[in-house]
């Protein structure tokens, strides 16, 4: 061999060496001590004041959200209960209506300030305030006046019964001495510094430091005012590829992850040191049908065609076939406003099964025949209708496929009609599609279904008026009673099973998968996301 | 030369001002930057009222453009359409370093090797390497990059659960406790995204290589360097290379240029923080603004290594003269 070529060869040799050594030193799991976790987010915060349209984003609250508790907390079975309030709050007044809520007394800031009504005040002058890119001010408008019985006692007094106060108090506090004569657009963007520098927290983990596009590190809150967290840190690793943090979980760089479910996750399942939990989430997968102006076949306006669409439909097959492998209990959702894992839950549409014979009498009845093709024809106009969802979504265009194939077999064509989200979106608001597959992203409270249900509400795509349905959601917004609340959502909802003006669909799963060694971690498939109860998370 | 340079960098600026008005036309077209938010019922009117006030967004196109124009010249592409307090330079100057430093890692491994396996290839025409090389430059022209990522973090993975040895790492630009950028976590992190980047540029060098060296070999003053009784070694090295390298700097100076704003799948997959997933991600969510201010930083890159090409080319070729 020649001399340099033995130079050279030796050379990369060497190098090599270097960097398995250097690799084997590094091969150790990538933590600073045993009370470390590595949280692979599978998305950045675009920002991370999380009440701004620019920053409002799940993993905004995920991940640094953790440090700004709330007065109350989603639970994992979407019950909503008192976190940092001090019991629940009390309805004093129903005209006008008032809610009394108390603070917890041991409730303080990071800089050993008291959490007080000044801070409850300051929120929602934040979130109100028009010079403020918020991205929802639902609820908070509702809001008249706040008034400080003592430091930790506030009177909240709204303008009408808004009957979704419990959802409003999930909202972060934000300090009202570190932000005030701030420019909320703009502060706490990328730290929830005060005005002298140090980091804000009133949760359980305080922000420690965020470098963008890779890491966001979170450390515990020595003045956390409940449980003390025995977990250290918390460092969140933004991967946003699925098939990335599927290796990166397998070969120890993250210790836990919170992907979309995808169907290659299923490879996670079984393997030793890791654990999954897939619980059904808040996105409310379904489809919408248009029966008014904008669609293209005027059957659609008819109650029995929209039946015999249904009644064509084998649901539990379609999410069978989708999610056997990542979460094979995962049910039917047969309600269009509450989710499975709620109390209040009522299967209004589990009387649509596949039932060919009854589409076959639908149709006859209206002296419907078959073409040569298979497919109905009803005074000249053919059963065929588009349907389509958000293109370059695999699973949707999956459940299209196959509930395409159902119907061709019951006697309708389905057309499709997918397009890119930023397509899709403005022609279903323009109300010009037939059948729409795309979710409503729930938060377990029924407020505001109106707008989506009700006659001219404005995210009503489909043209549906049922005068009944409508004042029925319009008095569940204002009902106080929990009971009397959910009975009218639900009579509402029995309605529409028969109207059919859409249909659900399934809640997509979520899926949690972490090393054994973590203790206590417990998916929560609400908006409140796994992070909710860092404080009680171990490491054995 | 110099004012050949000059002359280029003047002529760039109406290209670029072309450049921002086909980039802006293009995406202005693309629909609603605000649709998906205005469709979501929860989210507030006011916001999407102060937004379009905010971007002059029911401004007609030709406004819109000048307003956006003057964002880009005296703001440096100004603010995100959703974060009023983030500034898109601030970004951009994040994440073009990382994506200069994965795309130098790998065109150095690339011409390294792809230079090496072309001179050779050259030298033993026909020989059992010649072919294999041939066949690996077909193979590198035809794998999918994102088959290739996926294929090497699986493979370094289950290294790792095996002999639980860490040689690479599948994502990120560094570990979870580091920051650092030259240092050998960093080199770590890199390595597989630079391999995955660097096949295709391979197989295009060696075959580059392979035939500017033929054309080369066979050529008059190689046969008198041989003739005069030099070494074998000095003829390839010194006279042959030398000539036959002048076509693959043109090529290389292009690949880089492109790469800047081109190595999207593998930063995307890998989870770096670079030019890649920030325009994927802004993309994805709609924002116009930083897509635009990528364009156009791409736009600038490319113009800027063709006219680096050029100077490179006849710097080495001193045949080559621009008035």
């Amino acid at each position: 061999m020649h001399r340099g070529h033995f130079r050279l060869l030796l050379g990369v040799m060497v190098a090599a060496m270097s960097l398995a050594i250097a690799g084997a030193a590094g091969g150790a799991p990538q933590r600073a001590n045993a009370g470390s976790v590595v949280f692979g987010a599978e998305q950045e915060p675009p920002c991370l004041n999380g009440a701004l349209a620019g920053c409002n984003n799940t993993w905004t609250s995920w991940t640094a959200g953790v440090a700004l508790a709330s007065l109350y907390i989603v639970k994992p079975d979407f019950s909503i209960g008192p976190y940092m309030a001090n019991g629940p709050a009390r309805v004093t007044d129903r005209s006008p209506f008032t809610l009394l809520v108390r603070i917890k007394p041991r409730a303080r800031w990071s800089d050993g300030r008291q959490v007080t009504v000044a801070d409850i005040n300051f929120t929602w002058q934040a979130r109100i305030n028009p010079q403020n890119e918020v991205a929802s001010r639902s609820g908070w408008d509702s809001i008249r006046r706040i008034v400080a019985v003592n430091s930790k006692t506030a009177r909240i007094i709204f303008s009408k019964p808004y009957a979704g106060w419990k959802a409003l108090l999930v909202d972060s506090i934000y300090p009202s001495h570190a932000l005030t004569g701030t420019n909320f657009n703009e502060v706490w963007n990328n730290n929830y510094n005060n005005k002298a520098g140090a980091t804000m927290a009133s949760g359980p983990m305080k922000l420690q430091s965020y470098t963008r596009g890779q890491t966001l590190v979170m450390v515990r809150n020595t003045t956390f005012w409940g449980k003390r967290p025995s977990i250290d840190r918390i460092t969140f690793r933004f991967i946003t590829n699925t098939d990335s943090e599927i290796q990166a979980i397998r070969g120890g760089e993250v210790d836990a992850i919170y992907p979309q479910p995808q169907l290659q996750l299923a490879a996670l399942r079984g393997q030793s040191g890791l654990r999954t939990q897939s619980r059904a989430g808040t996105t409310l997968e379904h489809i919408d049908i248009n029966i008014g102006a904008g669609n293209s076949n005027p059957l659609l306006g008819q109650r029995w065609f929209r039946q015999a669409i249904a009644y064509s439909m084998d649901r539990r097959a379609m999410v069978r076939q989708l999610f056997r492998t990542l979460n094979p209990n995962l049910p039917v959702l047969q309600n269009n406003m509450y989710t499975s894992n709620q109390r209040e839950y009522a299967g209004h549409f589990q009387r649509y099964t596949r039932n060919l014979s009854r589409v076959n009498a639908l149709f006859r009845a209206r002296n419907c025949t078959k073409g040569s093709d298979g497919i109905f024809v009803c005074a000249g106009q053919r059963a065929s209708v588009r349907f389509g969802t958000t293109s370059g979504n695999r699973l949707r265009e999956l459940a299209l496929e196959i509930l395409q194939a159902q119907a061709k077999a019951a006697g309708i064509e389905f057309r499709p009609d997918s397009e890119p989200s930023r397509l899709f979106f403005p022609r279903l608001a323009e109300k010009k599609f037939d059948l729409a597959l795309y979710a409503w992203v729930g938060t377990g409270d029924p407020a505001g279904w109106i707008d989506i249900y009700g006659c001219g509400g404005e995210s009503n795509y489909k043209n549906y008026c049922n005068r009944t349905v409508t004042s029925l959601l319009s008095r569940s917004d204002q009902s106080l009673v929990p009971k009397t609340r959910a009975s009218l959502v639900n009579r509402a909802d029995s309605i529409m099973a028969t109207d059919v003006p859409v249909i659900p669909l399934y809640q997509k799963p979520t899926y949690f998968v972490y090393k054994t060694k973590l203790r206590g971690l417990v998916d929560n498939p609400t908006l409140q996301g796994p992070t909710w109860n860092t404080e009680f998370w171990t490491t054995s | 030369m110099v004012t050949f340079i000059i002359r280029r960098v003047l002529y760039s600026i109406p290209v670029l001002f072309a450049a921002s008005v086909l980039i802006f036309s293009a995406v202005t077209v693309v629909g609603d930057p605000l649709a998906e938010l205005k469709q979501n019922p929860r989210f507030s009117r006011v916001t999407v009222d102060r937004i379009i006030e905010r971007k002059h967004l029911d401004d007609p196109i030709p406004v819109q453009y000048a307003y956006w124009a003057r964002e880009v010249v005296t703001d440096r592409f100004g603010t995100p359409l959703l974060q009023p307090g983030d500034q898109i330079w601030n970004d951009l100057k994040r994440v073009i370093p990382h994506t200069l430093q994965l795309v130098l890692l790998s065109e150095i491994f690339a011409l390294f090797i792809g230079i090496g396996i072309g001179v050779y290839s050259a030298i033993r025409q026909y020989s059992v390497f010649d072919y294999a090389a041939t066949t690996f430059s077909f193979v590198g022209f035809a794998l999918p990059v994102f088959w290739l990522a996926l294929m090497l973090q699986i493979l370094f993975t289950n290294a790792f659960l095996k002999w639980d040895v860490r040689i690479f790492y599948t994502s990120g630009l560094n570990s979870a406790d580091t920051t650092c950028t030259f240092c050998v976590d960093r080199l770590q992190h890199l390595a597989i995204p630079a391999m995955t980047l660097c096949v295709l540029s391979i197989a295009q060098y060696g075959r580059f290589m392979r035939a500017s060296m033929l054309e080369v070999v066979n050529s008059d003053y190689v046969r008198t360097a041989r003739a005069k009784g030099l070494p074998e070694q000095s003829v390839t090295l010194r006279h042959a290379l030398r000539n036959a390298l002048i076509p693959l700097v043109t090529v290389v100076a292009l690949n880089f240029g492109a790469l800047i704003g081109g190595a999207v799948i593998t930063e995307t997959i890998f989870g770096l923080d670079g030019m890649g997933p920030y325009f994927i991600n802004n993309l994805l969510s709609q924002d116009v603004y930083p897509v635009m201010a990528w364009l156009m930083v791409t736009a600038t890159a490319i113009v800027t290594f063709n006219l680096l090409a050029d100077v490179a080319y006849a710097y080495i070729d001193p045949r080559i003269r621009y008035d």
